[in-house]
């Protein structure tokens, strides 16, 4: 079973390398193979996460290496559900960004920070509402490597017609993230907060950084919806949102110490 | 005043003021809070260390650098309500209050942590199975079997206290198994399980036969007579006892098991689990957690019809 997070990764750089051909070789064509890849390496990855959570009798959420797998598995399953649908295009170079991002979280997962030793969780983590907390804020912020990517690609275009489309991507994308997000990283890990230890907000650096992407992303939206801002305000801000993102995952982690420090 | 007003209910207010608490919130988990000033005289160069300490950035979250601004928001927030909330009454077609939702709950969350963080109170109490401890409203809760489950690795898997509540010679509750993620609810008041330790005691028969548990530092007292442990000899493992009889007279005496100070008799050295437990009245938090459904039903209803316009 431990061969197939590195089998994902696999699949996920060929995708990639595929994808690459298709948007910088052969513009213009289209191909599915590539999502088809990101599709399989992602139910390779639930099957990695289902198998330990039937291990450790519990969802396995509550370690480094398990959030990555959860993570990486949710950008997977965007990207392909959104070259499955037709309401929205979603540009090549945005899916090659987010297959891209996709592969740098399991190449961590697959490094020597994120042990794969399968432990189950101690009494405090030992609750629904950290399953939930868990599981909605990395489905919210795959729905922000989406939107991360879309950012870039506009920051990097200047034409006007790709600029709106990648725009649509990001605004999308947010819309859709910020709902899950706020509900996994604010309202669940409140409640699971007060159930485990009676203070449902302390301040903690991971909390404190989970509050400021949340205000970032909300400052996106005013920013994009009510001062309906097309220029690249927006997109930088949804960048700085998503680099927020990452600090909150690795940097408090790794960098400073608080409740969070076990994941 | 209508200058005033129109200010305050400016989007533009409420970017800068979303953007001032995002970065400066950002900052502050950068320096450790709550630390003594000399933290940060023998941390930083002295000119930054009194930035720090002065301005109150040791303790931001309670400081007026993040107060102020976070009232302005909450007035800001007030007045963009009122205002979207009219009118969108006073619209035509489709009303859309999905905003409105999430804003009342971000004003509701505002008050609610006022009370959460004003009004909250908590105490905590190690016991031992037998103990048992009086709560503010004069319900007795008695510790009456304490379980430490491990994996088989050794980690922590629960802490389980199993408690009776007691109101007057009644039983109210009996049997509750407080874990951690499980507290036991007493009217406002929740108990947490915190903690555990294990604390070394002193095994004694005292004089009227019964077996007594002393901890290092502690006195007990039976039949007129005292006896307090003062500590252990390291060298020859002996425990220093002083026991005073009934006129009051002490003695000092190093003894082992088995063997006796003034009338109390040294059974053996025991460890044993003491369970901690925290006792926490929260009156803001019902508050905070409707606040919270609030902003989450906002959020969706916003986007749900934001996404079904797909051109905003």
């Amino acid at each position: 079973m431990s061969y197939l997070p590195t089998i994902a990764f696999v699949l996920i750089l060929a995708s990639a390398a595929l994808q690459a051909f298709f948007l910088f070789a052969r513009r213009g064509a289209e191909e599915r193979i590539s999502s088809w890849l990101l599709c399989a390496a992602a139910l390779l990855l639930v099957v990695v996460a289902v198998a330990r959570s039937i291990e450790m009798a519990f969802p396995a959420l509550t370690g480094t290496f398990e959030s990555l797998v959860f993570y990486a598995a949710a950008v997977c399953l965007i990207c392909f559900g959104y070259r499955l649908q037709r309401k929205l295009p979603f540009l090549p170079l945005v899916q090659f960004g987010a297959t891209i991002a996709a592969a740098a979280l399991l190449a961590i997962a697959n490094s020597p920070i994120a042990p794969k030793e399968l432990l189950a969780p101690i009494p405090a983590l030992r609750s629904g509402w950290l399953a939930l907390h868990v599981a909605f804020s990395f489905v919210g912020e795959a729905f922000f490597v989406a939107s991360f990517a879309a950012s870039l690609a506009f920051l990097a275009t200047k034409d006007e017609a790709r600029k709106l489309a990648y725009d649509r991507i990001t605004y999308t994308a947010i819309a859709i993230g910020y709902p899950v997000f706020t509900a996994g990283a604010l309202v669940f890990g409140a409640i699971w907060a007060q159930r485990a230890w009676g203070r449902w907000w302390s301040w903690d650096p991971k909390e404190t950084w989970a509050l400021v992407t949340w205000l970032i992303y909300s400052l996106y939206l005013h920013l994009r919806f009510i001062r309906r801002r097309k220029d690249s305000l927006p997109s930088v801000v949804a960048v700085v949102g998503f680099l927020c993102t990452l600090f909150t995952f690795f940097g408090v982690n790794y960098l400073l110490s608080g409740l969070h420090s076990y994941g | 005043m209508v200058k005033f007003l129109k200010a305050l209910k400016s989007i533009r207010l409420a970017i800068a003021l979303i953007a001032y608490l995002a970065v400066s919130g950002l900052l502050a988990t950068l320096v450790p809070q709550g630390r003594e000033d000399a933290f940060y005289f023998g941390a930083y160069p002295k000119i930054l260390a009194e930035i720090v300490v002065q301005t109150g950035f040791s303790r931001f979250f309670s400081s007026i650098l993040f107060m102020l601004p976070a009232f302005a928001f909450f007035a800001n927030l007030l007045a963009c309500t009122v205002d979207r909330f009219l009118k969108q009454l006073r619209a035509k077609g489709k009303r859309r209050h999905g905003p409105d939702m999430l804003h009342l709950g971000l004003l509701l969350l505002v008050v609610g942590s006022v009370l959460s963080f004003s009004g909250r109170q908590e105490g905590g109490v190690s016991l031992a199975v037998g103990d048992g401890v009086e709560l503010p409203d004069g319900r007795v809760i008695k510790l009456t079997a304490f379980e430490y489950l491990k994996y088989d690795d050794g980690r922590p898997k629960d802490w389980i206290s199993t408690v009776s509540v007691l109101k007057g010679e009644k039983a109210e509750i009996e049997g509750f198994s407080i874990r951690v993620n499980h507290p036991l609810k007493l009217g406002g008041l929740s108990i947490y399980q915190v903690s555990h330790s294990v604390e070394r005691v002193l095994a004694l028969r005292d004089p009227e036969g019964k077996e007594r548990l002393v901890g290092q530092g502690e006195e007990i007292e039976a039949a007129g007579e005292r006896l307090f442990f003062m500590a252990v000899e390291e060298a020859s493992g002996k425990f220093v006892l002083r026991a005073t009889d009934a006129a009051g007279k002490a003695t000092v005496a190093k003894v082992l098991a088995g063997e006796s100070a003034g009338r109390f008799s040294v059974v053996a050295l025991r460890d044993i689990d003491l369970t901690g437990l925290e006792a926490v009245r929260d009156p803001g938090y019902p508050l905070v957690l409707a606040a919270l459904v609030l902003v989450a039903l906002g959020v969706c209803l916003t986007f749900i019809q934001k996404l079904g316009d797909m051109n905003p």
